[in-house]
This record gives C-alpha cells, structure tokens and sequence, in this order.
C-alpha cells in the first residue's frame, strides 16, 4: 500500500530576496484519518485533498474493468459521493484507499456485467454510442489483451496492480477464497504477458 | 514490459477533465449534507418537539384530532424528512420533468439535467430516452446527447416498446403516432385520439393501448393496424399494462379497473366523489396496485390486485400527487408537493418511510413547479419499474 504520509520541498516565502537564501521547508502532508477528520468537521479543502489523492487510482481501475472513459467517470464518481454520504460512519482505523476501491470494483464489474446482458437482447441504437478519446498511457494491445478477460478477472489484476491491493484484500473485498484470486491474476497475467510478447515480436 | 508495469501506472482517457467534473459533484453533495454536529442535531429536536407535543395534546384532548393531524402533516410532510436526495432505497435511475426540463437522478443521488424537454419515458433497459419538447419528439442518450429527433405539432407522452425498443408511440396533437426505434418510419397509427398516454403490451409485439377522443379505450396491433378489443373508456386517464403484458390497468377520477390480455375483467375499483383517485401504478410483478386517492384526507394505498386482499394504507397527508414503484417493486416513491416533498414508502415487509425535502429547489425551480415523477428504472437485469 502507498504510504499516507509524504514529503514535499517547497521554496521558502522569500524566494525573490536578492541576498537571501531561502532554505527549503519540509511541509508533511496531511494523513488520511486528519483529512477525514477535517472534512468531517467541514473542511472543504481536506475533502479535496481527500478527493484528489484518490481519484486518479479510482477512476483508472474502473476505466480498465469496463473500457468505457464515460461509464468509468459515473462510477468513481459515485464512489466518492458513497465516501461523502457514510463519512461519519467510516471507522477510521482503516485505510480508506481499500474502502474507496471497493466501492469502485464492484460497481465497475456490476456496470459490465449489465452491458453484457443488454448487447445479448439487441438494444438499438449500440452502433451510434459516442467515440471514445484517445486510450492515454495504455496501448491498444493491453486494453485488448484485458478485454479478453471476464469483469471478474479483469477486476482481480486491477485490484493488485493498480490499486495495489494484496491477495488476502482481494478476497475480502471481491468476496472469494483465496486460492479463486490467485488463480484469477495467474490466468490475467498470462494473457496481458503473451499479448505484449507477441506486440514486441511484431 | 512487463504486464504488471503496463497496467500500474499509465493515466486513463481524458482523466483530468473527468477529475475536474466529479471534483464539482461531489463539491455539491458535501455542501448539501446536513449539519452533523451533535449540537446541530439537538437543536433541530428541541424545534420540533413543541410542535409535535402540542400535536400530540390536541390528539388526546380533541375530538377534531384527525383535522389537527391533518395541519401537522400540511405543514411538515414527513418529519425529519433529509434535505436532500442523497441516494435512492432502490437500485435504479428517476427521470422527472418539469419546468426547468428533464432531470435523471441515479441511485447515488447525483442529478443530471438532459435538455429542455416536458416530457420524457425510459427505453426498455435505461440506455435512452424518448423525450418530448413542443414541437418535437427526439431520443436522446442518458446524458442528453440527441440521437434523432422527428419535428412533429404539439409532441406529447412518448412509450417505448419494452424488452427490445424498436417502437416509440407518442401522441402528436389528437393524433396517435408510431415511429422505430432509431427514429425511421414514423406513420400515423390513429386519428382522433383522447389526451391518454398509450401503453404498450409487454411480451406481444407490438400491441398499444390507447383512448379515442369518442371514449373507447382501443387495443390495436401497431404494425398492422387491426384492433385486438375495445371496450368503453371515456372515463379513463391513465394506462398501464403489467410487466408480464397479462393485465392492463385503466384508471380514471372514479374508477380503477384491471383487464386480461383478452379484455375480460379481473377487477373493478370504484371510489367516491369524495375521494377520487388521483394516480394509480401497478407493481413490476403485476400483483399488487399503489393508489392515491384524493379528497379530505389523501391515502397511498397498497393493495392486491386480486378482490380478496384487505387494501393497506401506507402513507397519508393533504396533497399527495403521484405514485411510482421501484423496478425491485419493494418501494413505493411518492411526490407531494404541497409539503415540498417526495417519500419513499416501503410497499412491503418492515413499514419504512423516508422523506426527502426541498425537492423544487434541488431541481432550480419554484414549489409551483415540481418536477413530475415520469419513471423508476432498472433493475440490475435491465427490467423497467
């Protein structure tokens, strides 16, 4: 797991002193619990803080479970506004990056799921959905490559490798025995590792 | 590369601008949460308890209690109602429209506005909407991206076939009209028609329910235009078949009745003058019937479709309007609008009622102007409540 804690150099206040030397100051970065706490008490700016810490990881693993930039927008989203609305009943012994993620898999996999479901009863109007930007860092190749997998597995190697979940977090939060994910991120890794193999043979 | 690294690290599509988005959601839900300090919760009881003491007083003192709690409900809707829509009870999306267009609320709470329109109706599995403006009939996607649009006089109450989308139904004027899904093919299926939203036949492609203008409520086959049934229908104002398409349900100011498939009458409502009924749903499953009734005293009603079964009475207060269920038929959604309210009312199991306020300002408009409640979708499985 990413440490909560950071330090940050940032130039002293008088920078622009022509004799001077500022020496640079160590701020250490507020702590999960005290942004908590904070946005609790009603502090907007640890909310944000909170907030932008968190989205990147978020946003990123629901856009590889369900290859969708829009679908993936609506559900870290909602996983932020769930993280809004049960603050004060978050126990705050525990790192809130798991429970965040959580939140974010699951609906992530519910969301493919149901777009499997409705492609099989032939909804009009699939072909006209909108283009999607341009893929970012992830190549064409490894999107692909997880498409191959079913939600569940896809979610398993988002889970360790972008949200950097252990096995044992995984089972909790997908619910599965511990050997069903172990055997779930052999079989996604696999398949991404030919995929890329067979890219650089190209 | 490795796998592992290929995936860890990389930003996601258009990232930052999503970031900057949701940052403005969430922003706006932390501001409309309630006050959570304990003093903040103590001071609101201490508000209320007087009122609610000299409620309780009156009951016990006065023969004329039920016009006392008939104040108390006027003046407070549901007590300790949240101040905003936080989340729904139900998995599931609300489409409402009104004077300031057409909102979907998903089950987070979030709000989204999709356009100008006055009238809106889900696609079978919640993936578009047939929306109406004055002049215009168009399907729009759920984040207000026009797919097509038809110019078409005076546009009102558009259904989409369920299960598979590929009719819309709409009136244009006195006029009953039929399009395909994608937006080709619009036709005229009958003239002279009553102001009745029609009502598709789920599971028999492509029958409508529908009412002429000379009072007959019509079942037609919409391809091929032959009428399956009629039976007389001046008095009806709201169509609605069940789920299953094995039961429609007409309801009119005096009357509910539900019909087969075959036009044959399973059972017959009849209300008062005194208290009319004012709206009228039946559950996903078809089995049971949320009324409202109106009058002196408003009722929602839970009942069961069959004549047996005791009606229950789940929620009551001055100036309940409209009734939805949920797509998982274990809500019931309430709009009240004289108490600037909308209720969420358990329809079955462990009584449970949830009151949310202020609902004309969460959607920017005057308490003249609540938005209409026009539709509860979907179920994980992608049904339509």
């Amino acid at each position: 797991m990413v440490s909560a804690t950071e330090l940050v150099a940032t130039a002293g206040e008088n920078a622009a002193a022509p004799v001077a030397v500022s020496r640079p100051t160590l701020r250490r970065m507020p702590s999960e619990r005290a942004l908590i706490r904070g946005a609790l008490a009603g502090s907007e700016a640890d909310l944000e803080a909170l907030f932008r810490r968190h989205w990147p990881r978020a946003y990123r693993a629901a856009y590889l479970i369900v290859h969708d930039h829009a679908a993936a927008e609506d559900i870290a989203q909602e996983a932020f506004l769930a993280a809004v609305r049960r603050l004060d009943r978050f126990d705050r012994r525990r790192p809130f990056a798991p429970w965040l993620g959580t939140i974010v898999v699951n609906r992530a996999i519910d969301w493919a799921r149901a777009r499997t479901a409705r492609r099989e009863s032939g909804e009009p109007l699939q072909d006209t959905v909108g283009a999607e930007p341009p893929a970012a860092g992830y190549s064409r190749e490894v999107l692909a490559a997880l498409a191959e997998l079913s939600p569940e597995h896809r979610a398993v190697v988002v889970l360790r490798y972008v949200l950097e979940y252990t096995p044992g977090e995984i089972a909790d939060a997908l619910e599965l025995p511990r050997g069903t994910v172990n055997s779930r991120l052999r079989r996604g890794l696999d398949v991404l590792e030919r995929t890329l193999r067979e890219r650089e043979l190209r | 590369m490795s796998a592992e690294r290929a995936i860890a690290c990389a930003p996601a599509p258009d990232e930052s601008a999503a970031e900057e988005r949701a940052w403005a959601v969430v922003q706006s839900a932390y501001r409309a949460r309630p006050a959570t300090s304990p003093r903040g919760r103590a001071r609101r009881r201490l508000v209320l308890a007087p009122l609610v003491f000299a409620a309780a007083v009156a009951l016990a003192l006065s023969p004329a209690g039920a016009a006392v709690r008939r104040v108390v409900d006027r003046a407070l809707g549901v007590p300790h109602a949240a101040r905003a829509l936080f989340s729904l009870p139900s998995p599931g999306t609300l489409l409402t429209s009104g004077a300031d267009g057409t909102w979907t609320v998903d089950a987070s709470g979030t709000k989204r506005r999709l356009g100008p329109w006055r009238q809106a109706a889900w696609s079978p599995h919640g993936l578009y909407l047939a929306v109406a403006g004055p002049d215009e009939l168009a399907a729009v996607d759920p984040r207000g991206q026009v797919r097509w649009a038809l110019s078409r006089p005076q546009v009102s109450d558009p259904a989409w076939y369920p299960a598979n989308g590929y009719r819309v139904a709409y009136l244009s004027g006195h006029t009953l009209r039929v399009v395909a899904g994608d937006g080709t093919g619009d036709r005229r299926l009958a003239s002279a028609v009553a102001g009745v939203a029609p009502s598709w036949r789920p599971d028999h492609p492509y029958d409508l329910a529908y009412v002429t203008a000379s009072g007959r409520l019509v079942i037609r086959d919409a391809d091929t235009g032959r009428r399956l049934w009629s039976v007389g229908g001046a008095w009806v104002t709201r169509l609605a078949w069940s789920a299953d398409g094995r039961e429609l349900l007409a309801a009119g100011r005096g009357q509910l009745t539900v019909y087969r498939g075959d036009g044959t009458v399973v059972t017959t409502v009849r209300s008062p003058a005194r208290a009319p009924i004012v709206d009228a749903a039946l559950a996903p499953d078809g089995r049971s019937l949320a009324l409202v009734r109106g009058g002196s005293g408003e009722d929602v009603l839970v009942e069961a479709v069959t004549r047996s079964a005791i009606p229950r009475r789940v929620l009551s207060g001055q100036g309940l309007e409209t009734v939805l269920w949920s797509p998982d038929g274990r809500w019931l959604l309430v709009s009240w609008p004289a108490a600037d309210q909308w209720v969420f009312v358990r329809a079955s199991g462990r009584p449970g009622i949830d009151g949310v306020s202020h609902i004309a300002e969460q959607f920017a408009v005057s308490r003249a102007h609540m938005p209409q409640l026009e539709g509860w979708c979907c179920t994980a499985q992608g049904t339509a409540g």
